[in-house]
């Protein structure tokens, strides 16, 4: 489904040149469940933003459904982001004064889609926030917001879903909340892709990933 | 409210104090530029009534500054120079001429009603020709001590046709021999009397500040003009559409000057709308960059940007023009102590497509102010937003 060949990823930060992946292969197969582990700075956030075509290699080569990502132009990354991909993140990143089921719709707006309100409703009943649907981000807990943001990341009907330490802000009970959720995704036939710090819940992925200095472990 | 108007709303509400300020700026800035568009236009048909109101075609005025004494004759005030009433036949006799008549224009205290009153000295058998539209209660005077008054001047002291009426320190007693009714026009303030009267109160024997005139055949008003100058020595003349050209003349570097002002004004508030809106911007640098990340183009930033701008614009815009319209009053009494002449009757009257017109221009002006922060959100790097 997705495919890295030889990817490397270099940036500046100041005057420093950070090569923060050194060659990557990987293949990640369509329903995987799988768990990018290694310590910080290793390069895992670099990854993921590489496999979510948010970011794009400095060589090597992407793909993605068997189409070559690092070749295409900026619209058609956007519209394979928003089409196939929903991304998940450690902050959880909800608009503050928009109600959880406006914020579960806020992808649609860029596709200009009409969400069908009875779809939102049963994304947010999906991630048990069926009795919060009109609450607004500051009335809900850090778990409540993270389900928020990963019913956002549905609404599109993605492929894949990339995590980016989602429950790295959470308490081990929301934790294992939002584990269950992504691994129930994973069992209806998602591809779910997750970094993490948890050794414990990266054992429960069916597959793990360790990077170290830019590379697979 | 479609998703993106309600985004952009809601992140204008996140900081309530600063969105207000901004919209603040631009709604002085249009409520100015409302005011002085409206007012212009006020005055100029204002002046063109007023104009209209004296029923004369051309003032003859003594030498020296003949706008002057056909503006004073407009709103009463004492001339230096006055006007022998001696050339009155020799341009009544005039070819074209229709009528003639002195007018004498003065200012008389009157301390028992804490008033200045305004003396029009005129042949007053010929006010129904000069003044067709007069609505009079009552009589014309015909009697030396008979008097018509404007409707202000009777309002303003509850003065009825047939009432007597004096001034202090002195003998006569007039009997006000009718009202004229209300005319919205400069007509409202005088006190009309005939000429002999004026000249005697005033003691001006055949003395008068112009003589007014009438012509058979309006278009042929230059060529009259000319013959007369020829034919009298001594004489200027100045017609109705020369005062107007003069009043507005005066009145124009006045109105171009506050236009400049509330241009300024529009330009400061559209600088406010572009520093407010990138502020924004720059806070929300993680918001944006998530957006792009879950399916927002470039495109999509860019308009959600815009919005902003646009609801600021136009919610300032049309809360300045209800500003302006509710200190209407206000505006027009601070106008009328500054500017040297206006014409009576309400210069700020609320005019749709001029108030359109002013939103539509500040609207435009700040997409302008709108258009860096826009381009600037656009181009956030999402990784870079992202990583924080």
């Amino acid at each position: 489904m997705i495919t890295l060949k030889k990817v490397e990823k270099n940036y500046r930060r100041g005057a420093e040149e950070v090569r923060a992946l050194r060659g990557i292969d990987l293949e990640i197969e369509a329903g995987e469940f799988t768990a990018v582990v290694g310590p910080s700075g290793a390069g895992k956030t670099t990854l993921l933003h590489i496999l979510g075509c948010l970011d794009l290699p400095s060589r090597g080569e992407l793909y993605f459904d068997g189409a070559r990502v690092d070749k295409m132009r900026e619209s058609e990354l956007v519209t394979l982001r928003r089409t196939k991909i929903g991304f998940i993140f450690q902050q959880f990143y909800l608009i503050p004064g928009l109600s959880v089921v406006d914020n579960i719709a806020l992808p649609l707006m860029f596709s200009k889609s009409q969400g069908k309100k009875d779809r939102i409703e049963e994304l947010a009943q999906t991630v048990g926030l069926g009795e919060r649907l009109h609450h607004v981000p500051s009335q809900l807990s850090g778990g409540e917001m993270q389900r928020t943001a990963i019913a956002r990341a549905l609404v599109n009907d993605p492929e894949v879903i990339l995590a980016d330490e989602p429950t790295g802000n959470l308490d081990s009970t929301n934790s294992e909340k939002i584990f269950d959720i992504l691994h129930k995704l994973h069992q209806k036939g998602l591809t779910v892709i997750m970094i993490t710090h948890n050794p414990e819940l990266a054992q429960r992925a069916n597959r793990t990933i360790s990077i170290k200095d830019g590379m697979i472990a | 409210m479609s998703g993106m108007l309600k985004l952009s709303v809601q992140n204008l509400l996140r900081h309530r104090t600063r969105s207000f300020l901004t919209m603040l700026g631009i709604a002085a800035a249009v409520g100015v530029l409302f005011s002085v568009f409206s007012f212009n236009r006020g005055f100029e048909e204002g002046l063109a009534k007023e104009m209209q109101a004296t029923g004369l075609h051309f003032m003859v005025a003594p030498s020296g500054c003949a706008h002057e004494v056909a503006a004073l004759v407009l709103h009463g005030a004492v001339t230096p120079n006055y006007l022998d009433t001696g050339v009155l036949e020799e341009i009544k006799n005039a070819d074209g001429v229709s009528l003639a008549t002195p007018i004498l224009v003065a200012q008389l205290p009157n301390p028992d009603q804490q008033r200045i009153d305004l003396i029009y000295g005129v042949e007053t058998d010929l006010l129904p020709e000069i003044k067709p539209g007069w609505e009079i209660t009552g009589e014309i005077p015909n009697g030396t001590h008979e008097i018509l008054l404007g409707y202000n001047v009777a309002e303003h002291a509850d003065i009825k046709p047939g009432a007597e009426f004096s001034y202090p320190n002195m003998d006569t007693v007039f009997t006000v021999s009718g009202i004229i009714g209300q005319t919205s026009s400069q007509d409202d303030a005088f006190v009309y009397m005939p000429i002999a009267t004026a000249q005697d109160l005033m003691d001006r024997p055949n003395g008068a500040t112009a003589i007014g005139a009438k012509v058979d055949t309006p278009e042929r008003l230059g060529t009259i003009i000319n013959n007369l100058e020829e034919q009298v020595p001594g004489i200027q003349i100045v017609t109705m559409g020369q005062v107007m050209n003069s009043v507005a003349n005066v009145a124009a570097s006045a109105k171009s000057l506050s236009l400049a002002i509330a241009l300024v004004a529009l330009i400061i508030g559209a600088v406010g709308v572009m520093n407010s809106i990138l502020m924004a911007v720059f806070e929300r640098s993680q918001e944006i960059g998530m957006m792009r990340a879950i399916g927002a183009s470039r495109w999509n930033i860019f308009q959600i940007i815009m919005k902003e701008t646009t609801i600021l614009t136009i919610v300032g815009g049309v809360a300045g023009i209800a500003v302006a319209m509710l200190g209407a009053r206000l505006i027009e009494s601070f106008v009328r102590q500054i500017m040297p002449f206006v014409p009576t009757g309400d210069m700020l009257r609320f005019d749709l497509g001029l108030a359109l017109a002013c939103v539509a221009f500040a609207l435009v002006v700040g997409l302008l102010a709108g258009l860096y922060p826009a381009w600037k959100a656009s181009r956030i790097n999402p990784i870079e937003a992202i990583k924080g």
